[in-house]
């Protein structure tokens, strides 16, 4: 799944350890969710997007167009 | 370790991270220092001449009482401790755990019953208990680093 995450989160100037620690989540969950290995649960894709004050479609990309 | 830091003063964000990177550290050293403890003790206070290692369980001798707290210890070591660890993990380590049980827990289902047919056949010696810890531990931790390296 595409995400923006690494783009929110160079635009604070923050680290993926910065970001983790904001998320409660590993830098590797970080790392792995930017470079699109690991799909976040549910639960943390609120927490990303509360975060970033945005809605999660607008951050998480699944390719569908519908 | 790679911060990926910025310039500065860590933020709170990297504060936590690092906390959360000590206290998994001192699971890590927690759980090797049991592992040790237990191999120490079976290896210094071992009354026969059993080994661990070579599957030999029938002439091991451990004195009772030390017997029972390498139990206790291997509880802890082995079952609280993951558990705990658990439960501090987020989504992504979790997933990387659970292709290393799985990984760990076919084998076992699999190599069992090879074992047993290829013993029957005249191929291999007889299965035995070691034999079986060791498929399960060292295909768990070959899931894992496969995890680790594809997730």
């Amino acid at each position: 799944m595409k995400n923006r995450l690494k783009v929110l989160r160079a635009e604070r100037d923050w680290s993926q350890a910065e970001l983790a620690g904001r998320l409660d989540v590993s830098r590797q969950a970080v790392n792995a969710i930017e470079t699109g290995k690991h799909d976040p649960s549910l639960p943390l894709a609120f927490r990303i997007a509360r975060l970033f004050d945005m809605r999660i479609e607008d951050i998480f990309d699944d390719g569908d167009p519908a | 370790m790679i911060w990926n830091s910025k310039e500065g003063t860590p933020g709170p964000g990297e504060a936590r991270t690092r906390e959360r990177q000590r206290r998994q550290m001192f699971y890590i050293g927690l759980a090797a220092l049991i592992g040790g403890a237990a191999g120490f003790l079976t290896g210094f206070f071992d009354q026969g001449h059993g080994s661990l290692f070579a599957g030999d369980f029938a002439q091991l001798k451990l004195p009772p009482m030390l017997a029972l707290g390498l139990a206790a210890l291997l509880v802890g070591g082995f079952i609280l401790l993951p558990l705990r660890g658990f439960g501090m993990i987020d989504d992504y380590k979790r997933q990387q755990n659970f292709v290393g049980f799985t990984g760990g827990c076919l084998s076992v289902l699999a190599g069992y019953p090879i074992w047993a047919v290829l013993y029957a056949g005249g191929f291999v010696p007889a299965p035995h208990a070691f034999g079986i810890f060791a498929i399960a531990y060292v295909s768990m931790v070959l899931s894992f680093l496969y995890a680790r390296w594809r997730l």
